[in-house]
């Protein structure tokens, strides 16, 4: 029988009883065992086992416990990182070191800008800037009114609604409410832009849209009045004039029968609303009505 | 929930029988492949931590493939190119009083060749040849073990004894 074939189905362990006989007779025979039964030397359990079941648990459970320690510190600075970022990108874009200031209706104030400028905001006005970098960039905005005294120093812009206000070292007064943008100089020199018109203004000049229509006028007063508690008027209409009377008392006024585009001269205090009331309706052949609750409604007389 | 709790791993009392039901093939297998250097005792051990973190993913028939492959993945990444080296468990002289020392000292060169053959042995072929003549497992049991055919166990028996035959050549008497 060919010795290969034995070999092999000695390997498998198939041998025949003859088959059994055949490969005893082989020459290599004896060598053959050597090979088979020397290879025990090489059994693993002689140079490494495994440990038993108890052992495995024991480091099983050693292994876990730090783990588990750590589980609650991961997703504890995960929510610790979202939140710090959240917070970083929330400063530096939306908190942007931006100081406002707002007035309400019957409130005045007086800020002192980081360069001492001085700026004196009339009622429901309110003023926006960045304190930090102000000495590199004196720029605000101004949304209502405001009368503004300001360091020499570098260019300080008054950035509103309908224009912009440039000014280096001056006092003068800006008013931007609805449809209503009027710039007065006071001292010094004022550039102000709004669309295509820009003006330089010197001491007494004040430049005027309201509604869309663009007038240049003097004025003799050397601050304006409403910094001592008084509205004044030249040739503004009664709409406007009335506004500033809510804004100055914090009312609703009501017109029945009352054309608010006639124009008005003349001003009106900030202390007694009685006494305001006569003031504006008087001259202009009107009558008013106070109820208890503040409500006011002022009546055009019929001509 | 699992719907049959007794084929669940994660429960203590099966891993246990399943820990014990692969666990020294499972490092003998490692063991015969890598060595001893590597510490097969840890990386079987670490197959296991495996299964039971992973006891919910894995079901009970698919167990022991999970652990042969899991630890044959951690030898791996541990190996680069290290040189098998199985040892041999030196002849105790006292087993043979009536032998001379000359038949002593073959005995142990012979041990040493057959130690460095081994080692020259692919892989799966030595693997295949010790689990059946060493460890006395059937080639069937050898085929499920490793996950391919009794055909391909019976092969690599063959071709690993032949070499180790072809290396052993020079110690027929």
């Amino acid at each position: 029988m060919d010795k290969e074939y034995l070999i092999e189905k000695w390997l498998k362990d198939e041998l025949s009883d003859a088959e059994k006989e055949a490969f005893k007779k082989l020459d290599d025979y004896q060598f053959n065992m050597d090979i088979i039964e020397n290879a025990k030397h090489f059994k693993a359990s002689h140079f490494s086992e495994i440990n038993n079941y108890n052992v495995f648990k024991k480091r099983y459970d050693k292994q876990n416990t730090p783990v588990v320690k750590l589980n609650w510190v991961r997703p504890l600075l995960k929510i610790a990182s979202v939140v710090v970022i959240t917070l970083g990108i929330y400063f530096t874009f939306f908190f942007n070191n931006l100081t406002k200031v707002q007035t309400l209706a019957s409130e005045k104030t007086i800020i002192e800008l980081p360069d001492q400028s001085q700026v004196t905001l009339n009622a429901l006005s309110f003023i926006k800037y960045n304190k930090r970098n102000w000495d590199d960039n004196r720029s605000l905005k101004l949304d209502g009114e405001a009368y503004f005294k300001v360091a020499k120093g570098k260019k300080f812009d008054i950035i509103t609604h309908d224009g912009i206000v440039t000014v280096v070292g001056t006092q003068f007064n800006v008013k931007q409410r609805n449809n209503y943008f009027e710039v007065t100089c006071f001292e010094g020199v004022v550039r102000v832009s709004s669309d295509t018109i820009t003006r330089q203004l010197m001491a007494g000049d004040s430049y005027r849209i309201i509604n869309n229509i663009f007038s240049q006028n003097k004025t003799t007063s050397v601050i304006p009045s409403w910094t001592n508690n008084i509205s004044s008027f030249e040739g503004v209409t009664i709409k406007e004039v009335v506004a500033e009377l809510e804004r100055q008392y914090n009312i609703r006024v009501t017109f029945k029968n009352v054309n608010t585009e006639r124009l008005f001269s003349g001003g009106f205090i900030h202390n007694n609303l009685e006494s305001a009331l006569i003031s504006i309706t008087q001259p202009m052949n009107m009558t008013y009505e106070l109820s208890k609750s503040g409500q006011v409604i002022i009546h055009g007389k019929k001509n | 929930m699992p719907k049959d709790l007794n084929h669940n791993i994660c429960k203590e009392t099966v891993f246990e029988r399943i820990y014990n039901k692969y666990s020294k093939d499972l490092h003998n297998y490692l063991y015969y492949k890598y060595g001893a250097q590597l510490n097969p005792n840890d990386k079987a051990q670490d197959a296991f931590i495996k299964l039971w973190d992973n006891c919910k993913k894995v079901t009970i028939d698919k167990a022991k493939s999970f652990l042969f492959t899991v630890a044959n993945n951690m030898m791996l990444n541990e190996i680069k190119h290290q040189k098998v080296v199985l040892k041999h468990q030196k002849t105790n002289p006292k087993d043979y009083t009536n032998e001379t020392p000359e038949f002593i000292l073959e005995k142990e060169q012979f041990l040493e060749r057959y130690t460095i053959a081994l080692s020259n042995l692919n892989e799966e072929q030595r693997v295949a040849f010790l689990l059946n003549k060493v460890e006395g497992k059937k080639h069937n049991e050898i085929a499920d073990m490793l996950g391919i055919t009794k055909k391909v166990v019976e092969y690599r028996i063959y071709t690993a004894y032949n070499k180790l035959k072809t290396e052993l050549e020079g110690f027929k008497i």
